[in-house]
C-alpha cells in the first residue's frame, strides 16, 4: 500500500473508500500526511500498483479527489502497525 | 463504554461525557419532546422551562444572571462568526493575533477583502503577547478586539483580563474565543463589570456537553445583529425579525436535545469546580511535558510551563512526520490524538512547523496520570523507529 489519495474534503474521502472497499479493494484510512498535502485530516492508501484502474473508477464515477501520489512512508509505516 | 483506549484529543472534542449528560438526552427525548418557545402545550412548555434552566446554568457558571444575554448557538464558529459580522464592517479596524483559529481568521479575512482593516498583533513563539502591542494598536475606529483565551495548537493562556480592562476604558467591544478553556480554565471576566466583553463558548469540549451546543454570553454595552433570521415563536404577527434578546440571535427550532444534555454537564462542572479539574489536568500536563522532555528527538512547543498552559501541548519527532505518528499510535497503541494543523496556519508559522503541523495531545478531567505515563512509553517506542 504505497500509494495516497488526497482529498479535499472529509466527505469525499469517505464516499470513496465506501466505493473501493465494496468493489474489493484494499484500503486504508489514514492521518493526511501533511508534506504531500494541506488539506483534509484524512487520507486513503491503497495499492500504488491499482493506480490507474482506481483512477479510471473514480473518473467514471465523477469522484471529487486532490491527488494520487506515490508515499513510500506508508510501507514504513505499515511495518510498525 | 469503549475500552482501553486513551482518548487525548480533548481539544477537539471531549470524551467520554459524564453519565448525567447521557441520562439527560434520554430524559428529554422520553420525557420532555417539545419544542421550545413554540406551542403552550405542557411539552411544549417543559422544553422552554428546561432551555431556561440551562441558561441559569450557564449564567451561573460564567458568573453572569442576565440570562436574556446568554444566547445558544450550534457551535462557537457560529457564535464568534455572528460576532464578527455583527460589529465589523467596511472601514472598520479589528485588533486581533497570530495565534488565532480559522473560526476567527476566515471570517475576518472574508471582511477584509470587503475594506475591513486588521492588525494581527504577534505573539512570540512561546504563544504569549504583549500587551502595549494590543495598547498601541488601538486607533480612531478600531471597533473590536477578538482573540483566543488559550491557543488551540500550544496552549498558551492569553492574558484577557488586563485586555478587558483596556478595552472597557476605551469603550472597545472585546470577544474571547473560551473554546479550548471553558471548562477547564477560569476564565475570571466578570460581565457585571466589563460590560463590553463577550464571551464565546462550545459546549462539547472542556464543558463536556454534547457537539451541536455552544454560545455567548453578552455584555450590557454591546449590541448584536443575527446571522440568521426566521421563526422565533415570539412576535408571530409581525413578518420582522424581532429585537430583543435571547429570541433576536435564536431563529429556528433550537438544538433542545443538546441543550438539555449542556445543562447536566455543566451542573456536573458546577459541582466539581473549575479550580479542581484544573488542577487535576495541570497535573496531567507537568507530567506530560516532564517526561516527554527527556525523550532524546522530541521537540516539544509552547511555554513548557503547565501554570500558563489550557490542557494541551503540541510536539514533533524528529523521526516520524506528524501523520506516521498519529497513524502509528491510533492503530498500534489506540492512543487518539491530533495531527497536523488544527485549523490554525498563523500559529505553525510562528512556532516554525508550517505545513507539516505537530502532533497535539489534550487532556480532560477523565485522564489520569497512569494513561499519561503509557502515552509517554509508547511515544518513547515510536522515537526508536528508524
Amino acid at each position: 500500500m504505497e500509494g495516497v489519495i488526497t482529498f479535499f474534503s472529509s466527505q469525499q474521502v469517505m464516499k470513496a473508500e465506501k466505493f473501493l472497499k465494496k468493489n474489493g479493494y484494499k484500503t486504508l484510512l489514514i492521518p493526511g500526511p501533511r508534506e504531500i498535502s494541506p488539506n483534509c485530516g484524512v487520507a486513503l492508501c491503497f495499492d500504488f500498483k491499482k493506480k490507474d484502474e482506481i483512477k479510471k473508477l473514480f473518473d467514471e464515477k465523477n469522484f471529487v479527489y486532490e491527488d494520487f501520489h506515490y508515499y513510500p512512508e506508508a510501507k514504513k509505516i505499515s511495518k510498525w502497525l | 463504554m469503549k475500552k482501553n483506549i486513551y482518548y487525548f484529543d480533548n481539544s477537539a472534542t471531549t470524551w467520554p461525557k459524564p453519565e448525567c449528560v447521557l441520562n439527560n438526552l434520554k430524559y428529554f427525548l422520553n420525557e420532555i419532546g417539545g419544542s421550545p418557545g413554540r406551542s403552550g402545550h405542557r411539552m411544549s412548555i417543559a422544553a422552554s422551562r428546561l432551555i431556561e434552566e440551562t441558561r441559569e446554568t450557564v449564567g451561573k457558571f460564567f458568573n453572569y444572571d442576565d440570562t436574556s444575554r446568554i444566547i445558544f448557538t450550534k457551535n462557537i464558529t457560529e457564535s464568534l462568526n455572528i460576532c464578527i459580522f455583527s460589529l465589523l464592517k467596511a472601514g472598520d479596524h479589528v485588533i486581533t493575533t497570530n495565534s488565532e483559529h480559522n473560526s476567527v481568521m476566515r471570517p475576518l479575512r472574508f471582511l477584509e477583502k470587503k475594506g475591513l482593516k486588521i492588525t494581527i498583533v504577534k505573539c512570540n513563539r512561546f504563544g504569549e503577547l504583549d500587551i502595549h502591542d494590543i495598547k498601541n494598536s488601538i486607533v480612531k475606529n478600531t471597533k473590536m478586539v477578538i482573540l483566543t483565551h488559550a491557543s488551540n495548537v500550544i496552549g498558551t493562556i492569553l492574558p484577557i483580563e488586563e485586555i478587558a480592562n483596556l478595552t472597557f476604558k476605551k469603550n472597545i467591544p472585546f470577544v474571547i474565543d473560551c473554546a479550548q478553556t471553558a471548562g477547564s480554565v477560569p476564565i475570571g471576566i466578570n460581565l457585571g463589570k466589563y460590560k463590553n466583553c463577550i464571551i464565546a463558548f462550545t459546549g462539547h469540549k472542556a464543558m463536556l456537553g454534547p457537539t451541536g451546543t455552544g454560545g455567548l454570553c453578552i455584555g450590557k454595552d454591546v449590541s448584536l445583529k443575527p446571522l440568521v433570521f426566521g421563526g422565533t415563536g415570539s412576535k408571530s404577527d409581525e413578518d420582522t425579525q424581532p429585537n430583543f434578546l435571547p429570541d433576536s440571535l435564536e431563529s429556528g427550532t433550537m438544538n433542545v436535545l443538546g441543550l438539555a444534555a449542556l445543562k447536566a454537564s455543566v451542573n456536573y462542572l458546577l459541582k466539581m469546580g473549575v479550580d479542581k479539574i484544573r488542577e487535576h489536568e495541570k497535573n496531567l500536563i507537568t507530567r506530560f511535558i516532564e517526561e516527554a522532555s527527556k525523550i532524546k528527538r522530541i521537540e516539544l512547543y509552547g511555554t513548557k510551563e503547565a501554570e500558563k498552559q489550557a490542557s494541551l501541548i503540541s510536539f514533533n519527532l524528529k523521526n516520524l512526520s506528524p501523520s506516521a505518528a498519529g497513524l502509528i499510535l491510533d492503530k498500534k497503541y489506540s492512543i487518539m490524538c491530533r495531527i497536523g494543523l488544527h485549523c490554525n496556519p498563523n500559529a505553525h508559522k510562528v512556532i516554525g512547523t508550517f505545513p507539516n503541523g505537530t502532533i497535539r495531545f489534550s487532556f480532560s478531567y477523565f485522564n489520569n496520570l497512569k494513561q499519561i505515563d503509557y502515552a509517554i512509553e509508547k511515544i518513547k517506542e515510536i522515537s526508536r523507529i528508524e
